[in-house]
């Protein structure tokens, strides 16, 4: 691959890639990532449709938390279920709602650090409106309490 | 108490050719990103399906971890190496390290390094990362895949270093204690050549190597049966370009690093063979950027139908014939 054939303007991601050079040797550029300066629009049309067809999953309770985070997250099952320390079996049960809901706050605590959120976020989702999103901004802060988290909204 | 080592932050196709080489600099031994993968016969292919992944995958190189191994024991370097089960006694290693003047590579889940873009963040337990200093409650980092070095939060940094799961961390801590600047790089090259050949054409597995190739060709036709719905089909054959092009390959999954290290390898070597095989490495890796180009494309217009899927498999097919003919044509160069 030529240089000139691959280099990409993206600022927010940039990549080394080895290409062909003018003096046609091979070495290292620095360029932006083709893929999000494309596509990564796409990436988050995507993101939001599949975040809303899991919560309505969960609203409906046919799915847990627990589920909506490690497909949000794209992890493997046996993967998570080593994580928490528990066996891939069990963990498929606390896919369940009614047995998620049997989970002490403990086991929640372990989840959350995994998914790296509050955990009150295993029980409720923040949403800005679509018109608002350029203007608002949401932070969540953790605090010396592992239980109690600060959300903030402010305007941009 | 604060610390900040002296040390030359550079970016790099991949972390772990990246952070090793770094390390290896920052000591007097100046090596190349694509020499140390090519030495260390990094270049692979692979497909897996496996209840540990979300959907089945593929890599593109060796499994991670072996190109730091492969390379000290070619090049005789000696790396000090830790492992913790107990979470403070790794962190305080780590700050003893630092106090001591180590820059100190790190295994950890790429999840969690939060100075990087959300959209590339996922969980993948074998990022790895130069931990350069500390300053007040966090760290400072040196990663290949940021422009510039950066700081992450003590517990942040724990939590990955400390993920558990698939290939878990359990806080591995590496630096090199003795190199030698003068190694003779000849018959390291040759040795590392062999083996890529080896692992590419004669592993006895239908996964691995070339057979991978190929067996991706054959299941990629099954995706449309193991996604959800459209999106999450366009979502996996796009991650086709990300596995290549994006994740730590330097472009065409590798391809274009080997044809790089090739080319060193000529000059080393002073072998008029090795510059004609680099130059058909790279013509290989630049039809696998095709496929990423067709992936990407395919995938954002929703266009993955049977026809269109089935096209893709034999894109990549062909590909497994042109490796095929690579490393059976590169075998008899020694």
């Amino acid at each position: 691959m030529k240089e000139k054939d691959l280099y990409v303007e993206f600022e927010p991601q940039k990549l080394v890639y080895y290409v062909e050079k003018d003096d046609k040797s091979y070495g290292p550029i620095i360029s932006g990532s083709q893929l999000s300066a494309n596509y990564l629009d796409d990436f988050w049309i995507k993101r939001r449709n599949l975040e809303k067809k899991l919560r309505k999953r969960i609203i409906a309770n046919e799915i847990s938390p627990v589920f909506y985070y490690m497909t949000l997250q794209e992890m493997g099952p046996k993967d998570l279920a080593s994580r928490i320390g528990i066996s891939y079996l069990k963990l498929k049960r606390i896919f369940n709602p009614e047995h998620f809901k049997k989970l002490k706050v403990e086991k929640l605590t372990v989840l959350a650090d995994i998914f790296n959120i509050p955990v009150s976020n295993l029980f409720q989702t923040f949403l800005i409106k679509d018109d608002d999103r350029e203007k608002l901004v949401l932070e969540q802060e953790t605090t010396e309490n592992e239980l109690y988290h600060i959300t903030k909204v402010s305007v941009k | 108490m604060d610390t900040k080592i002296d040390f030359q932050h550079k970016m790099s196709a991949h972390c772990e050719t990246g952070t090793l080489t770094s390390l290896l600099s920052n000591v007097g031994l100046e090596i190349t990103e694509p020499m140390a993968f090519g030495i260390s016969h990094g270049i692979f292919f692979g497909y897996f399906k496996s209840k540990n992944f979300p959907f089945p995958t593929f890599i593109v190189r060796s499994r991670p971890g072996e190109i730091r191994e492969k390379l000290s024991n070619a090049l005789k370097i000696e790396l000090k190496r830790f492992k913790f089960k107990n979470q403070e006694e790794g962190m305080q290693k780590l700050d003893s390290l630092l106090d001591e003047g180590h820059v100190v590579g790190t295994q950890v889940d790429f999840f969690y390094m939060d100075y990087l873009p959300e959209w590339i963040r996922v969980h993948n337990n074998v990022h790895f990362v130069n931990i350069i200093g500390k300053k007040d409650t966090d760290y400072i980092v040196s990663d290949s895949y940021h422009q510039r070095t950066a700081n992450i939060n003590s517990s942040l940094l724990k939590k990955a270093r400390w993920a558990g799961g698939y290939m878990a961390p359990n806080g591995f801590l590496y630096y090199p204690l003795k190199v030698n600047p003068d190694v003779d790089l000849k018959k390291p090259i040759i040795n590392g050549i062999k083996k890529a050949c080896r692992n590419m054409l004669n592993i006895p597995i239908p996964f691995l190597g070339v057979k991978g190739i190929y067996k991706f060709a054959d299941k990629i036709n099954t995706w449309p049966q193991l996604t959800r719905d459209i999106e999450h089909l366009s979502h996996e054959i796009m991650k086709i370009n990300i596995l290549l092009e994006d994740q730590g390959t330097g472009g065409a999954g590798f391809r274009y690093m080997y044809a790089t290290f090739l080319k060193q390898a000529s000059n080393i070597l002073n072998n008029p063979v090795l510059n004609e095989m680099s130059e058909r490495i790279m013509e290989i890796g630049d039809d696998w950027r095709n496929i990423s180009y067709f992936a990407a494309k395919i995938g954002k217009n929703r266009d993955l139908g049977a026809n269109r899927i089935k096209e893709l498999s034999e894109l990549i097919r062909k590909q497994g014939d042109a490796e095929k003919k690579f490393f059976t044509d590169l075998k008899k160069v020694y």
